[in-house]
């Protein structure tokens, strides 16, 4: 099995306070790892330094995809090595359209790769296939990013905003907070189709009820800053059941 | 400064575009209708001139319109003042300004919208809204909005608001993979558009360059 991502005694702070406390792991090809863990243990800030947030410094540690050094590179260039974070609370940018922002999105990706353009039809076409498997309305095209949309439609347009791109290692953070029952079912089951042997994907979560959905081959419990528990998917079950006390 | 008078139901509309001072005063007769467009993008011949434009426009009859959309762009040392004038003195009008400015290098902007509704002025609908990007530490911009109402039954509503690129934006569009450069661009094209959505179609070359070039960065 090939090694995706490894991230090695990583710690990370805040305005200088220190959030992540000695984070380790290792992501193969293929696997879907879950990271659950009360409020405050460090979740959302792990997926911040993944993708290079500016907010975040990291202090120590270190982390590698596919063998190079990802913390060295800005976010863009992470973005465009396949790291790929579907937002908790994604942003809404009126006046840049979904189809110029995805456009852009996806021809920086493909110049990076040394990739030509894709036309106009291309593309459209390409947006117009991801479109129908998220179920997402045509009308959300010409709208501007996120603006208006109700949770569960930026929610998928986030899933959607994936499949255009096609990363390596997708973090989904919180990604079902706040939504109901018939989003969820869509946004996992995008999710589970866009799986393939080559990519991997870290579920950030609070509840286990998206694991029902998306099913993890890892359970991690990352609480004050580090992993304490590492399992299966019935780890899973069992903090729904006990709760975080028993572990932390 | 010369005086134009728009006659009952007369229609202007202009648009002004890298021009290094507008200056306009503009009598309304009833129903009649103005819209002034002044675009200024800080072309490289316009960066050591200061730029003052002023339009004053006056309803003297029933129910006339005006609209004012200004746009600057400004950088290195570039100054422009932008000095509105809309005296409502006859009733049922309406008036509605949106004044942008985008600041980067030492660039100073000002802002002065002078807003009068007289006392029989009634049923009366007024905007005003200046809205500024500042792109860099140097840059400034100040506004002045002098509000002065005195009929009672009138909408009148003014907003001002001087701020940063949205930084949580910025790093969403990163994290698609979309440069910093070009997100900060596809930003600053956004903040523009909607000046830019409001001019006319037109047969104007220089209008239709400009609008392509700004195309390539906002769609």
């Amino acid at each position: 099995m090939k090694e995706l991502l490894r991230i090695e005694n990583l710690h990370a702070s805040i305005a200088g306070k220190e959030i992540l406390k000695g984070v380790d792991l290792v992501i193969n090809e293929g696997e879907v790892h879950a990271i659950m863990g009360p409020n405050g243990a460090g979740k959302s800030t792990l997926s911040a330094v993944l993708t290079g947030h500016p907010a975040y410094e990291v202090t120590s540690g270190s982390v590698f995809l596919h063998g190079k050094d990802l913390l060295a590179m800005e976010p863009e260039v992470r973005a465009r090595e396949g790291v790929f974070l579907s937002f908790q609370y994604p942003v809404e940018i009126p006046g840049v359209s979904m189809v110029n922002f995805m456009r852009t999105a996806l021809n920086e990706k493909r110049q990076y790769e040394g990739k030509p353009a894709l036309s106009a039809k291309e593309f459209l076409s390409l947006m117009r296939e991801k479109r129908k498997m998220l179920e997402l309305a045509d009308k959300l095209n010409n709208r501007s990013v996120n603006e208006g949309f109700s949770g569960g439609e930026k929610k998928k347009n986030e899933i959607f905003q994936m499949a255009m791109l096609e990363p390596c290692l997708a973090i989904l953070d919180e990604t079902d907070s706040g939504l109901d029952i018939d989003a969820l079912r869509i946004v996992a089951e995008g999710v589970n189709r866009l799986k393939t042997p080559e990519n991997a994907a870290i579920v950030i979560t609070h509840y286990q009820r998206l694991l029902d959905y998306i099913v993890p081959d890892f359970v991690h419990v990352l609480a004050d800053g580090k992993i304490v528990k590492t399992g299966d998917k019935t780890l899973a079950l069992e903090l729904e059941e006990h709760g975080y006390d028993g572990i932390a | 400064m010369d005086t134009m008078v728009l006659h009952k139901g007369e229609t202007y509309e202009h648009v002004f575009l890298n021009e290094p001072a507008v200056n306009l005063h503009i009598v309304q007769e009833a129903d009649s209708c103005v819209k002034i467009h002044v675009i200024n993008l800080g072309t490289p011949e316009q960066r050591d001139t200061e730029i003052a434009n002023r339009i004053f426009v006056e309803h003297c009859g029933e129910n006339c319109s005006t609209e004012i959309y200004g746009l600057a762009c400004l950088t290195d040392d570039q100054q422009e003042t932008f000095e509105t004038h809309v005296h409502h003195l006859t009733g049922g009008g309406t008036s509605n300004q949106l004044i942008k400015f985008v600041l980067d290098g030492q660039a100073k902007g000002h802002f002065v919208g002078d807003l009068k509704i007289a006392p029989d002025a009634q049923h009366v609908e007024a905007h005003q809204t200046n809205r500024n990007l500042v792109l860099s530490a140097d840059a400034q911009m100040r506004t002045q909005p002098q509000l002065e109402i005195y009929a009672d039954d009138v909408q009148a509503t003014h907003g001002a608001s001087t701020g940063q690129l949205d930084e949580a934006a910025l790093f969403y569009m990163r994290q698609r993979g979309i440069g910093e450069q070009k997100a900060r661009q596809l930003l600053v094209g956004a903040f523009m558009k909607e000046v830019l959505d409001k001019l006319p179609t037109t047969d104007d070359e220089r209008l239709t360059t400009l609008l392509n070039t700004i195309d390539g960065v906002v769609e």
